[in-house]
C-alpha cells in the first residue's frame, strides 16, 4: 500500500477527493494498531451549548434538572480543531519533476482533511496565503465541509510573493478555540522573521506544525553547466555555475534547514522537512501523534 | 604537394562559420526558473572561462572537419619519385667463371650478392644471372628473399668464359621486355679480358644503372699457367721424334722472373719434367719428347708447378689415341698415278703418320670392304664396280667419309659416283689461256680451315686451275670457289658421312695445286676431318660443342649415344641420348663419348686461357662502362607520379565528424537535462 502514499503515483490522479482517498486509505492499512479514535462511550466532559452545535448531543436529563443547555462529550468524540495554513506563493509553483511543491502541498492538505473530517470528526479549515489572505475556509464539521475544502485547494493556484505577518493577523482575527494549526510552506524567508510571526499562535495555545516543501533539485541542485536562474517570485535573473550549487548552496540550504529547525523547536513548534519525492505519510503520522497527545 | 582540383579551396570561406559560432557569436543561456534566488550568488566570470575552455574543443573539430573536407574536395596529392625503389628492378650478376677460381674472389662475390638481397627493400623485385661460360637467368623477377638467396647459393664457380659483351647483349635483350627502370649489379673480378673488342657490344640501354662491384682491388697477382699444349691427337709411332712429342707455352701474368718446373703426366703418372726459366711476364716453351704411351685413349697433361692463387689453371689436359696407322683408299681411274703419288707424298709428310695410302684403279676395287679404310679416296674414278659402289654408299651412310676428284675423266661421263648429282658443265680455262684462281675460301671449314691467311688467300691465291667440272651444288656447303664463282670445293653430307667433292684434279694436269706448299696442309686437314680422328682424341675449349650425330639420320632409327663427363656421371638423360645433335663440354676435364657411329673418342676440355690473366679493368674503362647507359635521360616530369590524398582526407574527416558528434551531443544536452 507504501505505493500509494507514493508523490509520483498521485501525481496522475486529477481528482483531489480520490488523492486524499488514497493516501488515507493507504495509511490507515498500513498501520499496525488501530489508531485511537473514534466513538466510545466514555465520559469526558460536559460543554456549554453555542448556537450550531448538533441538538442531539444535548444532555437532555441535565437540562430538565437545571435548565442549562450543556453537550454530553465522550473521549472518543473528542474534536480537535485543524487549521492548514497553505502558501500559494509563485515559488511552490516550482518543480523539477512530477509532482510540483504546490501539488505535493495540495496532496498533503488534502490528505490531513479528509483524515480529519472523515474518520476523526474533526473540524477542518484552509487558510490559503501567499502575500495576502486570498481564501479562508472556516473550520467546521458540517456535512460538505471536506468538499468545501477541496474546492478551495483546487482553486489556490500558486502566484504573488510569500508574507506570513498578513494571514496570521487575519487568522487570529478568526479563530477563537484552540487547535493544530499546520503551516505548508516552502518557507524562503529568514527563520527569526518566520518563527516571529507564527509564535503568537502557539502562545494562544495551539499545536504549530511546520510542514518545509522543497523540491530535490532546490535540496541537492544538480546544473551541468552555467545557468541563467530566474526567481518565480521577483523575476530576477543571476547565472550561477555548477561548482556554486554543488558547494556554497548546498552548505547555504542546510544552514537554512537546520535553523529553522532550531528556531521553531525553541518557539515549541515541530517542524518537518518534506522534500516532493517522499511519500505522504510523515504528514498523517505528525498530525495524528499530535492530536492524541492534544487528547 | 600539390591539389588536382584546386579551385575547391574557395570552399575555405566555411571556415568562417566555426569562427562565427564559437568566437563572435554570444553564448546564450537557457534561464531556468528556480523557487527563490535566497540562496543563489553570480559566477559570471568563473562560468565563462569554463564554457570557452570546453568549447575550444568543438571548435578545433568543427574547424578541421570543415578544412578536410575542402581539401579532399580539393584533391591533394603528393609528387613521389616514379623510380622508387619498389618500381626498379634489381639484377643481380654474378660471375662465375673460371678466372672466379682464383683465390677467394667467388666466394667474396658471392657473399657480396648476398648481402645485397638481405639490404633491398622487402617489396623490390630482384633477379638472379650468373655470368659464365653462357648467361643463364636464374631466377623471375621476383621480391622473396628466401628464392633469391637459395638461387645465389646455387651458383658454383665454372669453367667457362666471361664476355661482358655476351652480358650487355642479354641486358638489352632483357630491358625489351621489362620497362621500368633496371639496376645492375655486377659482382666479378672485371677482368680485362672479359672486355670485347668493339667497346659499343658493353653499351648497356639508357634504363639500365650499371653498379660494378669488383671483388679484387688494386693489381692482380701473380699468376702462372699451361697456356697451350701442341699435341698430337692420334699417334702411330712414339718414337717418331717428328710426331711423337708436347709442345707446351707457359705464361706468367704479372709475374717476376722465376724457374718453373713443368711435368707431363700421363694416365696420372708424371713421365717428363722440366726446368724452364720463365721470363718476367712472360712465356717460356716446353718441350716433352718422344711421347710414349700405351695404345688406346691416354689422358695427358702439362703441369706447372706454379704456387700461385690460381692453381686451377696450372695444367692443361689432352687426350691421346695411338693405334696403329690407318689406311686410305685410294681409288684412281686405270692410267692414272700421278694423284695417287701427290696425294700420298702430302699425306705422308703432313698425317704424322697416321695414314697410310693404299692407291687401287677402280676395275680392281670390287671386292673391297670400305669399312675398313679411314676414308675413301676417289681419284678421277668416275666409272666404279657397282657392287663397290653399294657398298661405299652404305659405308658414307653410316659415317665414313670419300673425298672425291674429277679430272680429266669426268668429263667424259656426267654421273658421278655416290655423289647425289650430275656434272653439269666443264670448265677448261686452258683452252681460253686464263687459268682460274681460287677466289673464295672458306677458312672455317675444317679441311680449309687457317687461323690466320695471309694475304695470298691462304696460299690458295696462286693455285691455278685449268680444268674443273661444273656440279650443282643444291644443299652442300661450298667451301672454296673459283674466281668466276664456280665451285671448287663442295662438301655433301650424306646419312651419318660427308661426301667431299673437288671439281678438279689432284694431279698437276688439270690445276697446279699439288704443286703448292697448301696441298700438303689440305690434304693434312682433310684427311684429319674425313677420318674423323680429329673429334676422337685431342682437346677442347670448355664451353665448345661436339657434334655427337648428324641431322640426317632417319627417324626411327635413331641409336643411342653416351657421354660421360670428367665426374664421372652422364649428363644426357635417356631421351636425350636419343635426339641430341651437339653436347656442350661445359666444365674442364676429359669426356668419354661413343657417337653415333660406334666410334669411341675422348677429348679433353681445358678453361679459355685468357682468363688466367687476372688483370682487371682500368678504372676509368669501368668508370666509361657504368656511365654508358645514361647517355639519355628520361624527362623530369616522367620521373615522378601524383599519389593522391583523397582517401586518407575523407577519412581523417570521418573520424573527425564522429568527434564531433561526439563532443557536440555532450555540450548540447546540458540545456535538455535543465528544461
Amino acid at each position: 500500500m507504501q505505493r500509494f502514499l507514493d508523490p509520483q503515483v498521485l501525481a496522475g490522479i486529477s481528482s483531489l477527493d480520490l488523492v486524499a482517498k488514497t493516501v488515507v486509505d493507504g495509511f490507515v492499512a498500513g498501520l499496525h494498531r488501530s489508531p485511537d479514535f473514534g466513538f466510545s462511550q466514555e465520559f469526558a466532559e460536559y460543554r456549554a451549548y453555542t448556537p450550531g452545535d448538533d441538538l442531539r448531543h444535548v444532555d437532555w436529563n441535565l437540562f430538565a434538572r437545571t435548565e442549562r443547555c450543556y453537550l454530553k462529550r465522550y473521549r472518543g468524540e473528542t474534536n480537535s480543531q485543524l487549521t492548514v495554513l497553505l502558501d500559494a506563493s509563485n515559488s511552490m509553483q516550482y518543480t523539477s519533476g512530477p509532482p510540483r511543491k504546490m501539488d505535493y502541498a495540495r496532496y498533503i492538505a488534502a490528505s490531513l482533511f479528509y483524515l480529519a473530517i472523515h474518520n476523526q470528526r474533526d473540524a477542518a479549515g484552509l487558510i490559503v496565503f501567499d502575500d495576502e489572505v486570498r481564501e479562508y475556509i472556516r473550520p467546521s464539521t458540517r456535512p460538505g465541509q471536506l468538499a468545501r475544502l477541496f474546492a478551495g485547494l483546487e482553486q489556490a493556484e500558486p502566484r504573488a510573493l510569500t508574507n506570513f505577518a498578513k494571514p496570521l493577523k487575519h487568522l487570529e482575527s478568526f479563530r477563537h478555540r484552540r487547535g493544530i494549526a499546520i503551516v505548508i510552506s516552502d518557507f524562503y524567508e529568514d527563520p527569526e522573521t518566520i518563527i516571529h510571526t507564527i509564535a503568537p499562535m502557539r502562545f494562544r495555545g495551539n499545536d504549530v506544525v511546520l510542514f518545509h516543501i522543497l523540491d530535490p533539485q532546490e535540496v541537492r541542485p544538480e546544473l551541468n553547466g552555467s545557468a541563467i536562474l530566474v526567481d518565480l517570485e521577483t523575476n530576477h535573473r543571476i547565472e550561477v555555475i555548477p561548482e556554486y550549487t554543488k558547494t556554497t548552496y548546498r552548505e547555504k540550504i542546510d544552514a537554512h534547514v537546520d535553523r529553522l529547525r532550531s528556531v521553531a523547536r525553541g518557539a515549541d513548534m515541530d517542524y518537518h522537512l518534506l522534500v516532493s519525492d517522499q511519500p505522504l505519510d510523515r504528514a498523517l503520522r505528525e498530525y495524528l501523534s499530535l492530536r492524541q497527545a492534544g487528547n | 604537394m600539390g591539389f588536382l582540383a584546386p579551385w575547391f579551396l574557395g570552399g575555405l570561406a566555411a571556415l568562417g562559420v566555426p569562427v562565427f559560432l564559437h568566437l563572435l557569436r554570444h553564448h546564450r543561456a537557457m534561464p531556468q526558473p528556480v523557487g527563490s534566488l535566497m540562496f543563489f550568488e553570480r559566477g559570471t566570470q568563473s562560468s565563462t572561462r569554463y564554457r570557452r575552455l570546453k568549447y575550444l574543443v568543438l571548435f578545433v573539430l568543427r574547424f578541421s572537419l570543415v578544412l578536410l573536407v575542402v581539401l579532399a574536395y580539393a584533391n591533394p596529392f603528393v609528387r613521389r619519385a616514379a623510380e622508387d625503389t619498389n618500381g626498379r628492378l634489381l639484377l643481380i650478376v654474378l660471375d662465375n667463371s673460371f678466372s672466379m677460381r682464383a683465390g677467394t674472389s667467388f666466394a667474396d662475390a658471392k657473399q657480396q650478392a648476398l648481402a645485397v638481397v638481405e639490404a633491398k627493400p622487402p617489396t623490390q623485385k630482384a633477379q638472379i644471372m650468373a655470368l659464365g661460360g653462357e648467361f643463364r637467368v636464374l631466377t623471375q623477377a621476383i621480391a622473396e628473399e628466401t628464392q633469391l638467396q637459395a638461387a645465389l647459393e646455387s651458383i658454383q664457380p665454372g669453367d667457362g668464359r666471361a664476355s661482358f659483351g655476351e652480358l650487355a647483349r642479354a641486358i638489352r635483350q632483357l630491358s625489351e621486355t621489362v620497362r621500368g627502370p633496371i639496376d645492375l649489379r655486377l659482382f666479378s673480378d672485371m677482368q680485362r679480358t672479359a672486355i670485347p673488342a668493339n667497346f659499343a657490344d658493353m653499351v648497356l640501354p639508357s634504363n639500365v644503372t650499371l653498379l660494378l662491384q669488383p671483388v679484387a682491388e688494386g693489381a692482380a697477382p701473380p699468376n702462372w699457367a699451361v697456356e697451350s699444349v701442341e699435341a698430337p691427337a692420334v699417334l702411330s709411332d712414339p718414337k717418331d721424334p717428328k710426331h711423337s712429342r708436347v709442345k707446351a707455352v707457359v705464361a706468367g701474368f704479372g709475374t717476376p722472373e722465376v724457374s718453373k718446373t713443368v711435368s707431363l703426366v700421363v694416365n696420372g703418372k708424371v713421365i717428363a719434367t722440366r726446368k724452364v726459366n720463365m721470363p718476367a711476364n712472360g712465356r717460356a716453351t716446353v718441350e716433352f719428347a718422344p711421347l710414349d704411351v700405351g695404345y688406346g685413349f691416354n689422358r695427358c697433361e702439362v703441369r706447372i708447378e706454379s704456387g700461385d692463387v690460381f692453381p686451377a689453371d696450372d695444367a692443361s689436359m689432352f687426350a691421346v689415341r695411338r693405334s696403329d696407322p690407318e689406311r686410305v683408299l685410294f681409288v684412281h681411274a686405270g692410267g692414272e698415278t700421278r694423284s695417287a703419288l701427290y696425294f700420298g707424298s702430302a699425306l705422308e709428310a703432313a698425317a704424322q703418320g697416321a695414314f697410310v695410302l693404299q692407291p687401287m684403279a677402280a676395275e680392281q676395287v670390287a671386292d673391297l670392304d670400305p669399312s675398313k679404310y679411314a676414308f675413301v679416296v676417289l681419284s678421277d674414278a668416275v666409272v666404279l664396280p657397282s657392287i663397290f659402289e653399294h657398298a661405299l654408299a652404305q659405308y658414307v651412310a653410316k659415317g665414313g667419309s670419300v673425298l672425291i676428284s674429277l679430272g680429266t675423266a669426268a668429263a667424259h661421263n656426267a654421273r658421278i659416283p655416290i655423289w647425289d648429282g650430275a656434272e653439269k658443265d666443264v670448265r677448261e680455262y686452258a683452252r681460253t689461256g686464263n687459268p682460274a684462281a681460287v677466289g673464295q675460301v672458306d677458312f672455317s671449314y675444317p679441311a680449309l680451315a687457317q687461323e690466320q691467311p695471309g694475304h695470298d688467300n691462304g696460299g690458295w691465291a696462286d693455285v691455278k686451275v685449268f680444268y674443273a667440272a661444273v656440279v650443282d651444288a643444291g644443299q652442300s656447303r661450298v667451301a672454296a670457289r673459283l674466281a668466276d664463282g664456280t665451285p671448287f670445293l663442295v662438301d655433301k653430307q650424306l646419312g651419318e658421312g660427308h661426301v667431299v667433292l673437288l671439281t678438279s684434279g689432284l694431279e698437276n694436269l688439270t690445276n697446279d695445286l699439288p704443286l703448292h706448299p697448301v696441298f700438303v696442309a689440305f690434304v693434312d686437314r682433310t684427311a684429319r676431318y674425313l677420318s674423323g680422328s680429329e673429334r676422337l682424341s685431342g682437346s677442347r675449349l670448355v664451353d665448345s660443342f661436339v657434334q655427337l650425330r648428324s641431322g640426317g639420320e632417319p627417324v626411327g632409327a635413331a641409336t643411342s649415344i653416351e657421354v660421360i663427363d670428367p665426374s664421372g656421371r652422364r649428363p644426357l638423360s635417356l631421351s636425350e641420348a636419343r635426339t641430341v645433335q651437339s653436347f656442350r663440354l661445359d666444365r674442364a676435364g676429359f669426356y668419354q663419348i661413343r657417337f653415333a657411329n660406334g666410334r669411341d673418342a675422348v677429348v679433353a676440355a681445358n678453361p679459355d686461357r685468357r682468363e688466367s690473366d687476372l688483370e682487371p679493368l682500368a678504372a676509368d674503362v669501368q668508370q666509361l662502362w657504368s656511365r654508358s647507359s645514361k647517355g639519355s635521360t628520361a624527362p623530369v616530369e616522367a620521373t615522378y607520379r601524383a599519389i593522391s590524398l583523397w582517401w586518407y582526407v575523407m577519412l581523417l574527416a570521418l573520424v573527425v565528424a564522429l568527434a564531433e558528434v561526439v563532443f557536440a551531443s555532450g555540450y548540447m544536452g546540458t540545456p535538455r537535462e535543465e528544461v
